[in-house]
């Protein structure tokens, strides 16, 4: 088990996981925290010499591009272009664990070969 | 699927990018380090002010920053408040400078400045078409890039050791590739698929040969593509051509040759120098070329005297199909198909008059 590995998987999941909670109850600290889980996992995304690393890079700076805007919007007095930010960001997460996903088992697969 | 893995051969872009994005992963930890107290930062004023998120940040950057423009958020003013900020500093502050620290050495490492350089110079080589490609730079071919270089001829060099890779800089030539010239993925990136021809001049008949087997297995067809080769031996040489070489040359031969014919010529030292220079492509102005008039090209059995006026070049010699030099031509004298016509003018006539036969030469 890679410990990087392990902190990377953790933040792409917490994006996921924050950004349905900002979803689901749309306030300020939970948009907040879900930016900030989404640029760790895009910072820890990194360099990563992964099989799919180009496509997670993407849905992470995606996810990204969705979420700082609707934080300015959130505080500009306009959540519900901000909510509608944030389903954009949820597609991207969902696609980023699905790769995150995948990935391993390529990697194991290759492995085994 | 490990076959597969194995017959893949890494392109030499993507080598260059994987190794560009592991430097740049040295930015990862220390990046995402500053983004947690930035965070922590804001998140800690957001708590103190009620969620005014835009002034908690702006008092997180002036903080850790150590610009400290004062407590510009509510709530910063009082004693939680000044404790936070208290311990924000003392711990952001190191975060940031090292961060910063960080940064600048990644990005003023020279090897990063390199591997830049060397994507944005693979760019202009992809544009590169009819290019011909060096392998390996020493005295020679420096020389021949410069004659090059006068043409305006395209060319890429590749060389990987100190001394050509000096001499390289010295030129400041605008294509290299600073990697072993006789790996597939090096001509691959250098287009030998486009190239009109190579030159090999790797110092030694083994290396010369591993590279010419190489660039025949991507260009099999020696009428598509040249290769012309330097031998360390006249019998070096004829096996070089025997393996795939257009034309091998022991340069000592071609030394001898040249001096050998100004000390039979001496009393027509001008002359034979400008030959010599128009066979070297030494000579800008004028220049030499050979038609080959075969059946049904349109100056089959036209006079010599009507292609002069008309071409505005001199028609100096016939090349018969025998292989005989016919120098005696009056304007009346027929041009036969088959037949061989050596022009001579000057060069951006006779350039533009090459143009003009390759056009009509594809025209149907």
């Amino acid at each position: 088990m890679s410990s990087r590995k392990l902190l990377t998987d953790f933040f792409v999941l917490m994006a996921l996981t924050t950004n349905v909670s900002f979803v689901v109850f749309p306030n300020g600290v939970e948009l907040f925290v879900t930016v900030v889980t989404n640029l760790a996992a895009t910072l820890l995304k990194m360099g990563e010499g992964r099989v799919l690393s180009a496509e997670l890079m993407a849905t992470g700076l995606v996810a990204d591009l969705h979420l700082i805007p609707a934080l300015y919007f959130f505080y500009a007095g306009n959540p519900a272009e901000a909510v509608s930010l944030a389903w954009g960001a949820l597609a991207a997460n969902v696609v980023s664990v699905l790769l995150v996903v995948i990935d391993t088992v390529l990697k194991s697969y290759m492995e085994e070969e | 699927m490990q076959r597969r893995r194995g017959r893949r051969r890494t392109r030499l872009r993507e080598r260059y990018e994987r190794r560009l994005f592991e430097i740049l992963r040295e930015l990862s930890i220390p990046l995402v380090i500053l983004h947690f107290t930035l965070a922590a930062g804001t998140l800690g004023y957001m708590v103190l002010s009620g969620g005014d998120f835009i002034n908690s940040f702006y008092m997180t950057v002036i903080t850790i920053g150590t610009i400290g423009f004062g407590e510009v958020v509510q709530g910063a003013d009082t004693m939680a408040g000044r404790i936070f900020t208290t311990f924000l500093a003392l711990g952001g502050v190191g975060v940031f400078t090292s961060t910063i620290t960080v940064i600048a050495r990644v990005i003023f490492k020279e090897e990063l400045q390199h591997l830049w350089r060397r994507l944005s110079m693979m760019n202009a080589i992809d544009k590169l078409e009819g290019h011909y490609i060096l392998a390996g730079f020493d005295e020679v071919t420096a020389e021949l890039a410069r004659l090059l270089e006068r043409r305006k001829v395209p060319f890429v060099v590749l060389d990987d050791t100190q001394e050509g890779l000096a001499r390289i800089a010295e030129l400041r030539l605008p294509y290299y590739l600073p990697e072993a010239p006789f790996e597939q993925e090096t001509l691959l990136a250098a287009g030998i698929r486009r190239a009109e021809g190579m030159v090999v001049n790797l110092g030694d008949d083994a290396r010369n040969i591993s590279i010419i087997a190489v660039a025949r297995l991507l260009r099999p067809e020696p009428e598509e593509f040249a290769i012309y080769s330097f031998a360390s031996s006249p019998d070096d040489a004829e096996r070089l051509e025997e393996l795939g070489a257009n034309r091998a040359f022991y340069p000592g031969r071609m030394v001898a040759g040249r001096l050998a014919a100004y000390l039979f010529h001496p009393e027509s030292s001008y002359l034979q120098g400008l030959f010599d220079r128009l066979a070297f492509g030494e000579e800008t102005d004028v220049d030499l070329l050979e038609v080959r008039v075969e059946e049904g090209h349109p100056w089959a059995g036209r006079r010599v005297g009507e292609l002069r006026r008309e071409l505005r070049v001199n028609v100096v010699a016939l090349r018969m199909p025998n292989g005989r030099l016919d120098l005696d031509l009056d304007d009346d004298h027929e041009v036969r198909p088959g037949c061989a016509l050596i022009l001579f003018g000057r060069a951006e006539r006779l350039e533009k008059l090459r143009e003009r036969l390759e056009v009509e030469r594809e025209l149907p």
